[in-house]
């Protein structure tokens, strides 16, 4: 596995956009020290291939279903508030065709 | 070597709610560029998606109509992308467990046989943004983006454009029946993606899968694979194999032109989606959905042949769903009437619209009306009469009853012998017509018709003329 150091946070949070303390980062270093020992103290453990990867930490479920019903969107210039260019009101970008 | 082909499709379904599929957005077609967003559309930190209730429902009204599994565990995955056109990154579908597994659709094959399709899988995902690519950049509108979608996966058990057409027709008659969706190709809410190979007749081996693109009429898409199957087999028979590739459809020169050649296929990592727990719907709740799904094409097709119309004539009213409603409306008060109501919303409603150039649901006329035409039309008005009464209807609104009344529309006699005195009449005052008729000159006979109905003001009703006339002419 990837090791997670400084180098890593500040790479992955300037793809995300965005920036923290040098605080905030070895808090997140730390935090990040827990999970890895965690996930290889888990890793120890015999047997584990026999369990189907879970997604949520217990077996849930929920009935909850939104109603259909419309709520307010965002004024136009707030949707586009973050856009780097704008035309026509609508985002403009560098052609990329997939 | 003879081919055959084998052809499967996709279809998008964008459904008709009235907001998203995981936000609370307006779902509109036609709002200005950005105004149906909300946060959770663009991907702002700490949104979550929400379930909408009604997408559910109108998946399941579907999955139901195409002889489906229903699971009533509903699960979400996410479909990894990096792309503009939607800004999460990652698109919520359901990739392990889709709503609806193992169901069909019987459809009328090229030979006019019933023919059965299996489908594979129905499944709920959301709408990517609208992209409009320029030369040299693009815009970008997230109101679809979000928009809810169910996407319909046949098996690959369609041979010729024929089958794919009439396929996508019963689709699109259940989805806009079932009131799941607007179904227009021409606008993209039902969008086709059709893959089409060949293979040596008797073959079991599947060949190289070519994609279609670009299909916005289900006329389109015989005609492009129609043009496909023939393009793939003069490259076998040329020893020219065909490539894996994406082409689209030319709808000017009726051929389909290269877009791309498919490389590997690209790894979308799914993964269960963790923002969404695992939805269960009680039995109660599909049972519902289904039970309060709207008759759907079949069942009002059916309905209408039992009521008297031709199937012709059925089909006519339901390829407009707006006019089916009018139809029904109609009829509702007077049942007896359908075939005379029908006849007015084939031809005359339908002249009239095509005249004015205006949508059905913008006709200006209530059902109740046009069914007291018929009402009139049953009573022994003539249809002509009743087609004045109905033009003068639509051109100055008001009752049917008060249309007779400004138009002086009187009722037609079919009394024998109110008619038999006209007749006698126009014969003692004609007799050289008399001579003339027994000569062979049928024209002579619609003389004295013309003669029978001036002397009458138009009060007696012409077959009944023509037949009187018919009886006293033997005797002279």
């Amino acid at each position: 596995m990837k090791e997670i150091n400084l180098d890593v946070l500040r790479d992955a949070a300037n793809r995300l956009l965005f920036d923290m303390s040098d605080e905030e980062y070895r808090t997140l270093l730390e935090e990040f020290g827990v999970l890895t020992r965690q996930m290889e103290t888990i890793g120890r453990i015999e047997g584990l291939e026999g369990f189907e990867p879970m997604t949520f930490p217990f077996n849930c479920e929920t009935d909850y279903l939104r109603e259909d019903e419309p709520e307010t969107p965002l004024a136009r210039e707030e949707a586009l508030r973050n856009a780097g260019s704008v035309q026509d009101n609508e985002i403009k970008l560098p052609k990329v065709v997939l | 070597m003879n081919f055959e082909a084998v052809i499967g499709l996709e279809i998008h379904v964008e459904m008709k709610t009235k907001s998203k599929m995981f936000s609370g957005s307006p779902n509109s077609f036609s709002r200005e560029p950005n105004t149906s967003v909300t946060p959770f559309d663009m991907a702002y930190p700490g949104t979550m998606p929400r379930v909408n209730k009604q997408a559910v429902i109108n998946a399941i009204r579907v999955a139901n109509a195409l002889h489906m599994t229903i699971d009533p565990l509903v699960r979400f995955d996410r479909k990894n992308y990096f792309y503009s056109d939607l800004p999460k990154g990652f698109q919520i579908t359901q990739q392990f467990h889709p709503i609806g597994r193992e169901g069909y659709l019987d459809i009328e094959g090229k030979d006019g046989q019933k023919k059965r399709i299996r489908i594979e899988r129905i499944h709920m995902e959301e709408d990517t943004c609208k992209q409009l690519h320029f030369a040299d950049y693009s815009l970008l509108d997230y109101n679809r983006a979000g928009v809810p979608l169910v996407e319909i996966v046949s098996m690959p058990d369609m041979r010729n454009g024929t089958e794919a057409m009439h396929y996508v027709e019963a689709i699109r008659n259940i989805v806009l029946y079932s009131g799941t969706s607007d179904g227009k190709m021409e606008e993209g809410s039902l969008r086709v993606d059709v893959n089409v190979s060949i293979r040596p007749y008797g073959s079991k081996e599947f060949g190289t899968k070519v994609e279609l693109k670009n299909l916005n009429s289900t006329k389109n898409i015989e005609t492009a694979l129609d043009y496909e199957i023939a393009r793939q087999s003069a490259c076998l028979l040329s020893g020219t194999p065909v490539r894996q590739e994406t082409r689209r459809f030319d709808e000017a020169s009726g051929k389909t032109v290269l877009m791309r050649v498919k490389t590997d296929a690209v790894d979308y990592k799914y993964f269960p989606e963790p923002n969404i727990t695992p939805i269960r719907l009680s039995d109660a709740f599909v049972q519902n959905a289904i039970d309060t799904c709207p008759e759907l094409f079949d069942a009002k097709q059916e309905r209408y042949l039992a009521a008297g119309l031709s199937r012709t004539d059925a089909d006519i009213i339901l390829s407009n769903i707006d006019m089916a409603s009018f139809f029904e409306a109609s009829i509702a008060p007077k049942p007896a009437l359908s075939k005379i109501v029908a006849n007015f919303l084939i031809v005359e409603i339908n002249a009239y619209l095509n005249k004015k150039g205006i949508e059905m649901k913008d006709l200006p006329l209530e059902p109740a009306t046009l069914s007291d035409i018929a009402a009139f039309q049953n009573d022994g008005y003539t249809h002509k009469q009743c087609a004045d009464i109905l033009a003068y209807v639509l051109e100055n609104g008001g009752t049917a009853e008060e249309a007779r009344i400004v138009k002086k529309i009187e009722k037609q006699s079919s009394n024998d012998d109110e008619v038999l005195a006209f007749v006698t009449a126009a014969l003692d005052a004609n007799p050289q017509s008399i001579i003339d008729f027994k000569a062979g000159k049928d024209r002579a006979k619609g003389f004295l018709v013309g003669q029978v109905m001036k002397a009458a003001k138009g009060k007696v009703n012409p077959a009944a003329v023509a037949k009187v006339l018919d009886a006293e002419l033997a005797k002279r």
